[in-house]
């Protein structure tokens, strides 16, 4: 598969099991991204853990043109006050739609997993064709114990009245996936 | 067995039964999953990649020590404690110590099988421990004090309404039975608080790497990972078998995990956990305990036939498939573990008590074997346990007679000609006997059963014996008892077929049963011993072909190498038979080519025997065959699914023989077709019985009748 190609189908994959996925050009686009869905959907707070003072610098722009509190640290004694979790995620999966967070640190976890919607921002650029192809990457990952990696595919979904499937079972109820056309 | 366990289970399965509602849902259930499991392997080769995954479970059992070193090495180094439990009283020790040990009153857990295996929550709760569970199935039936009836969904048995009304007592506000989504809802916001408050979180694991020394979760809803992040102690039970020795073998697994559990790609969360990670709640680290589960599986990973059932994956698909779990559901069918691996595992971690009913509940119809992501043959190993209860239990009398009358041909067709008479006055001239005298069946009568013919096959053949002087084929055929002793027409229109085309037709007389009841009845003995009889009577080398009516006995007879492998004087000869084996529509396909037929003015279903097309592979060649003949040719969904029948199964269970017959008798009448086509003579029993007994005019042939009939025409 060419780059057009792991793009068209982590796309069409990633919609299937439900997450949104959005190009976009730059991490400032993906901020102002994020910080619009967040206050359009009634949230007030977004909570960014894991970002660079100089991203951060960025964000917090963003989210003050939209009326919200920027949290990253500290997630545990804000639950249920940070409507959005933003991210990064370190390789995208097109076979399945998934994107791979490293998430060792625990901050990045209660934000990818205690928020309403998910944002996670991914380069394109990280993209391959199946988990096979990034057995490496993964293996190196799993080595630096300890750690905690996680394979995400779509929102959080339960099937287990009746089957139905329902989305927003514990996790968040809406994935939303930026894909980063520049440099990682 | 005691009468009183047997008659206990038969009152349950009844009871199920009776339950429309689980029926619909069931049913609803096993429609879907066929659906989506199929889109889920779409493009792939599934055999393939089973046998893949056997192979590497296989090899990880062979060191399941060796791994389980490494990986206490691996996670120890990363700051987890791994402990190793013997049987499940001491898991619930090692456990119950650690929320001792740390201060922890308030637990919540995510889904394990292994847990549910060990009765952990009972022992826990003993203790004065508040156990939560957060999956919502899970967290359903915990509601409701029942066990999961289902291995991937635990609440399947129960309705939205139940569920509903179940949410209105825990919340004390009136639950919509049709708003799912906020029923959901419930669960999300009770269990979040829950989760956030609790000071120990106990999951399962899907995998342990023994490279890395970490453990694996497969869920959908999220709560595994809330699990294993918010308390300050996290504790994993997992079974020795989940070890595998590195990420590609776990890749390899989760390929075909998630899609056939659910014909999910992959499913929503697959989170790696290696060592202490990061806890704020515990002052920076958490404390990880890793507790691995024997309970019986080292000693069976060294088990040269049963270390197979090791290799299971838990993804439940043996009964997404199964037509009787269709039926009756977990509960009636399995103890902890449910479906076909659910009969073979409770009899090694429950013990034979909790296993003597089950394990008989089997019709052997394939559809689990041909669905297992890990190649395990679970219908044979059924039979094998079902062999070691009657082991520890003494063989049943129906057994012993078996065994005296099948390896003893002569007494064996002596017993079927002196049948004739026996039923002449209840047949009262039909072909059918439609009321039996209760004493000697009972609950038989969802269909009637067919007359023992007045002159067998082997009688008529010295008359039907084509004349071939210079044959292009030599056949040996197998008649199988059904097509000898009661319907030996279908042989006669086999013979019509083939009329002029020369070739030659042998039946050796010395021939018996297959030996396939024998293997069902767990008669492994018996079995071998009449196949080497078959082998005496059956010369393969002066034949091309081995041709039989019957698909069961065709499978069965492919399966004489295996069963005779060890034999030193037979194993050979058995492997030439098999070899030459074949189902008559392949053979018509391939070596007689019949002429097109003219359109007939009949509409026609298809029976599909599980003997057929699982046992032998053949799906389409009956199909072809019809249409080319002219018949008017109607599908249905159920085409493949097994019809009931299952030899003495029907007489064991005929509750829920009746109601998988029934089931696919309304498909086929809901198709309009006139005739009803197989070619097993054992469904033709049990379908022409069953349409009998309803006053159906559907009519049923065997294939070589139906093509015969449009020959005819």
């Amino acid at each position: 598969m060419n780059q057009k190609e792991l793009r068209q189908e982590f796309g069409r994959k990633a919609e299937a099991v439900s997450a949104v996925v959005t190009p976009v050009a730059d991490l400032a686009q993906a901020f102002a991204q994020a910080a619009r869905l967040t206050a359009q959907q009634g949230g007030q707070c977004l909570a960014a853990p894991g970002w660079e003072a100089d991203e951060l610098a960025a964000l917090q722009a963003a989210c003050e043109l939209e009326g919200l509190e920027l949290i990253t640290q500290g997630l545990r004694a804000r639950t249920g006050e940070f409507h959005t979790g933003l991210t990064r995620a370190q390789w995208g999966v097109a076979e399945t739609g998934t994107i791979v967070m490293e998430s060792s640190s625990e901050e990045l976890r209660l934000a990818s997993m205690l928020s309403e919607v998910h944002v996670a921002v991914l380069p394109a650029a990280k993209l391959r064709a199946d988990l096979f192809a990034l057995e490496d990457e993964l293996n190196r990952t799993l080595a630096g114990a300890p750690g905690y990696l996680a394979f995400i595919s779509g929102p959080s979904r339960t099937g287990d009245i009746e089957l139905v499937l329902t989305l927003g079972a514990h996790g968040p109820r809406q994935l939303h996936i930026m894909l980063l056309e520049e440099g990682s | 067995m005691s009468r009183a366990s047997r008659r206990q289970y038969h009152q349950r399965l009844k009871g199920a039964l009776d339950n429309t509602f689980l029926g619909q849902t069931l049913a609803r259930f096993q429609g879907n999953y066929r659906g989506s499991r199929q889109a889920g392997f779409a493009g792939m080769d599934f055999e393939a990649l089973a046998a893949e995954v056997g192979a590497a479970k296989d090899a990880a059992l062979g060191q399941l020590e060796a791994l389980y070193q490494q990986f206490k090495a691996q996670a120890e180094a990363a700051g987890a404690t791994v402990h190793l439990a013997h049987d499940a009283a001491h898991a619930r020790e090692i456990i119950a110590d650690i929320a001792a040990q740390t201060g922890s009153r308030r637990i919540i857990k995510s889904k394990s099988m292994t847990s549910e295996e060990i009765h952990l929550n009972r022992h826990l709760e003993a203790q004065g421990l508040k156990v939560t569970e957060t999956d919502l199935g899970e967290w359903i039936i915990q509601l409701r004090g029942e066990g999961p009836s289902h291995m991937v969904a635990p609440a399947i048995h129960l309705s939205r309404s139940q569920v509903a009304e179940l949410f209105t007592q825990v919340t004390g506000e009136k639950q919509d039975p049709e708003d799912i989504a906020s029923l959901v809802e419930v669960a999300r916001q009770r269990l979040r608080q829950t989760m956030l408050e609790a000071d120990m979180g106990i999951s399962g694991a899907n995998f342990a790497l023994a490279s890395t020394g970490s453990i694996a979760t497969v869920t959908n809803e999220g709560n595994a990972r809330l699990v294993t992040t918010l308390p300050k102690v996290h504790v994993a039970l997992v079974g020795l078998e989940k070890l595998v020795p590195d990420l590609h073998t776990a890749l390899k697994i989760l390929q075909l995990l998630p899609r056939s559990a659910t014909g999910q790609l992959i499913s929503t969360y697959v989170t790696w956990v290696t060592g202490a990670v990061e806890c704020a709640a515990n002052g920076g680290k958490k404390e990880l305990h890793i507790v691995f589960l024997d309970n019986g599986r080292l000693a069976l990973s060294q088990d040269p036939v049963f270390s197979q059932a090791l290799r299971c994956l838990r993804c439940g698909s043996c009964a997404n498939v199964c037509p009787i779990f269709g039926k009756v559901g977990g509960h009636n069918y399995g103890h902890v573990y449910i479906g076909a691996i659910g009969l073979i595992l409770t009899y090694f971690y429950h013990g034979r008590e909790a296993a003597q009913e089950l394990v008989g509940n089997c019709l052997n119809c394939q559809a689990c074997k041909v669905n297992c992501p890990a190649d395990i043959d679970l219908p044979a190993l059924i039979k094998k346990t079902a062999g070691l209860v009657m082991a520890e239990q003494g063989r049943p009398l129906k057994n012993q007679l078996l065994r005296r009358v099948l390896t003893n041909r002569p007494l064996f067709h002596f017993l079927l000609r002196r049948a004739y008479l026996a039923q002449k006055p209840l047949a009262g001239g039909g072909r059918l006997i439609r009321h039996l005298p209760l004493f000697f069946a009972p609950d038989q009568e969802f269909r009637s059963l067919p007359v023992v013919a007045a002159e067998p096959l082997r009688d008529r053949w010295q008359r039907l014996a084509p004349k071939v002087s210079k044959p292009r084929l030599k056949v040996a055929l197998f008649g199988g008892c059904l097509v000898d002793f009661v319907y030996p027409e279908q042989a006669e229109a086999f013979l019509g077929l083939i009329q002029g085309k020369d070739i030659q037709v042998d039946y050796a007389r010395d021939q018996s049963c297959c030996g396939l009841p024998a293997a069902m009845a767990s008669e492994e003995e018996t079995a071998r011993e009449v196949a080497r009889q078959n082998l005496a009577a059956l010369d393969a080398k002066q034949h091309d072909y081995v041709l039989t009516l019957c698909a069961s006995c065709a499978s069965h007879l492919k399966k004489y190498p295996a069963l005779l492998a060890d034999d030193p004087v037979w194993s050979q000869r058995a492997r030439h038979l098999a070899a030459k084996v074949i189902d008559l529509a392949s053979f018509l396909q391939k070596e007689v080519g019949l002429k097109p037929s003219a359109e007939q003015d009949k509409a026609v279903a298809y029976h599909a025997p599980c003997h057929l097309c699982r046992g032998l592979g053949v799906h389409e060649a009956p199909k072809e065959l019809l249409r080319e003949a002219g018949y008017d040719y109607r599908p249905y969904d159920d085409e493949e699914v097994c019809c009931g029948f299952g030899g003495s199964y029907s007489l064991d269970f005929p509750e829920l023989s009746a109601a998988i017959l029934e089931r696919k008798l309304r498909q086929v009448a809901a198709t309009g077709a006139d005739t009803l086509v197989t070619d097993c003579p054992g469904c033709v029993l049990q379908l022409e019985g069953g349409l009998d007994h309803l006053g159906s005019p559907i009519k049923v042939r065997h294939l070589a009748q139906a093509l015969a009939e449009a020959k005819d025409k």
